[in-house]
């Protein structure tokens, strides 16, 4: 379960200041998929490290309780200098799982091959998604944040995906941002719309894909 | 408690990472580390030799030059490796467990543990060469490492934080350490110094921490006026001026 209290996210930029989250309050219920939709630029991706706790809002509360995931998507996170296998084993470390059972089944979940064993310098950016995908669900978290995942590896890697959210729905929720609202379709219960700074609920996704669709 | 324990965890991954970024991209790193050591103290034994001078005190040469270049390539090392600490790793942060702090910790740690690695290899190799061994006092000298490695991830960390606000910050760190070699009695000892050198170097902690070493280590090497407080007082100064900067420094890291 996450909870946001009057959030406030402030970025200086060359002619001023661009506030990208302005006074958010928000609750993300547990086992509730959520997904939040918006226009590239809208904010999604800070909103996400936010509720992850990599970054720390200029304002307002933060509270999360169970395991929340690191905003699983194409960038950051895996040092290219380091082999896929290598960065998960920090990974696995980190969160005090099992390394060679995580190691295990991210390597079988990523479907990489031998370029499991090269520098993720050498990846593509859907195999880099591929084997973040692949680790977060290695760790086992309550809350997964997922970024812009529609275009994760092919259809049928989609479809492994979905089937291990659907598996751990009674344990798990995800969050997903994405400017796709056939993605948020198919994974949500809930919507909501980041613009302008602020996030609008709404119960349905339908009634979130009609006020998207306008702007 | 808890969060401690996490913490710790996350400390251990990074130096377990960092073991594989500090020394496996050439497998040459592991031999460099006890390389550099070796050649100053080839350098300065073969000036000693061509002098025909003996060693301050009486003491055996290669061992008095081992336990000086060693406690102060740890300072050194310690500081150069954090100052790019925090910069080099950006995108580890982006795992909301780790912390700004714990990415200059694992350095810090594996710094120490290699130079003191390194301490063993030379000084076994000696004991072995010269048939036994005896430490006068293994508190002290390890007080003198700990001071050593203190005061490198206290600088290091005061470079890391003003490097946020200055590129000049990292280019100036070297040039800044290169008096402190030849000021820390790694090849003289303070004792030997006529005034008032001696009492201006002393003024230079990292020297108080390198013979704090030699003092430990060596039965009947006692220079005068060295202390344990004095070092440790810089120690605590720079980490409080190092630890402010990273507050102030924090919002400006950004993940992106």
């Amino acid at each position: 379960m996450i909870e946001l209290r009057d959030v406030t996210k402030i970025y200086p930029t060359r002619g001023g200041v661009n506030v990208v989250l302005d006074g958010v309050s928000a609750d993300f219920p547990p086992r509730t998929n959520v997904g939040v939709l918006g226009a590239n630029g809208a904010g999604k991706s800070t909103l996400m490290r936010i509720l992850s706790g990599a970054e720390q809002p200029d304002a307002g509360r933060v509270r999360r309780r169970g395991r929340v995931s690191w905003p699983i998507g194409f960038s950051g996170g895996f040092s290219g200098s380091l082999t896929g296998i290598e960065n998960c084993q920090f990974v696995a470390r980190a969160y005090g799982v099992e390394v060679d059972e995580a190691v295990e089944f991210a390597f079988q979940f990523a479907e990489l091959g031998d370029y499991f064993y090269m520098p993720v310098r050498t990846y593509s950016s859907g195999m880099r998604a591929r084997l973040a995908f692949a680790l977060s669900m290695a760790v086992d978290f309550d809350v997964y944040l997922v970024d812009e995942v529609t275009a994760v590896g092919d259809a049928q890697f989609q479809k492994k995906c979905r089937a291990a959210f659907d598996e751990r729905r009674d344990r798990s929720s995800v969050i997903i941002v994405s400017h796709s609202l056939a993605t948020i379709k198919s994974y949500c219960d809930r919507c909501a719309v980041l613009q302008g700074g602020k996030l609008h609920h709404f119960d349905s996704v339908d009634e979130a894909a009609s006020l998207y669709e306008a702007a | 408690m808890r969060e401690l324990l996490v913490q710790l965890r996350v400390i251990r991954a990074l130096v377990l990472r960092e073991t594989r970024t500090r020394f496996g991209q050439y497998r040459l790193g592991y031999v460099w580390a006890l390389i550099e050591p070796l050649l100053w103290i080839a350098t300065f034994g073969g000036m000693y030799l061509l002098l025909d001078r003996p060693a301050p005190n009486g003491l055996p040469l290669v061992a008095f030059l081992a336990t000086g270049i060693v406690p102060f390539l740890l300072f050194r090392e310690t500081s150069g490796r954090v100052v790019p600490a925090i910069d080099a790793n950006k995108g580890l942060l982006f795992y909301p467990l780790v912390r700004p702090l714990d990415l200059v910790a694992a350095r810090v740690l594996l710094e120490f543990a290699t130079h003191m690695v390194v301490l063993g290899i030379l000084l076994s190799t000696l004991a072995v060469l010269q048939g036994g061994v005896r430490i006068d006092n293994v508190l002290v000298l390890l007080t003198g490492l700990l001071l050593a490695s203190g005061l490198g991830a206290g600088m290091g960390l005061v470079f890391c934080g003003l490097s946020v606000f200055t590129s000049s910050a990292e280019r100036v760190h070297g040039p800044l350490l290169r008096p402190l070699f030849w000021t820390s009695a790694i090849f003289f000892s303070s004792d030997t110094l006529p005034e008032p050198a001696r009492s201006a170097l002393l003024y230079n902690p990292v020297l108080h921490a390198v013979e704090l070493v030699r003092d430990g280590w060596f039965a009947g090497y006692h220079p005068r006026d060295i202390s344990m407080a004095y070092p440790a007082v810089w120690v605590l100064v720079l980490l409080f001026l190092g630890l402010t900067l990273e507050r102030v420094a924090r919002r400006r890291i950004q993940l992106t």
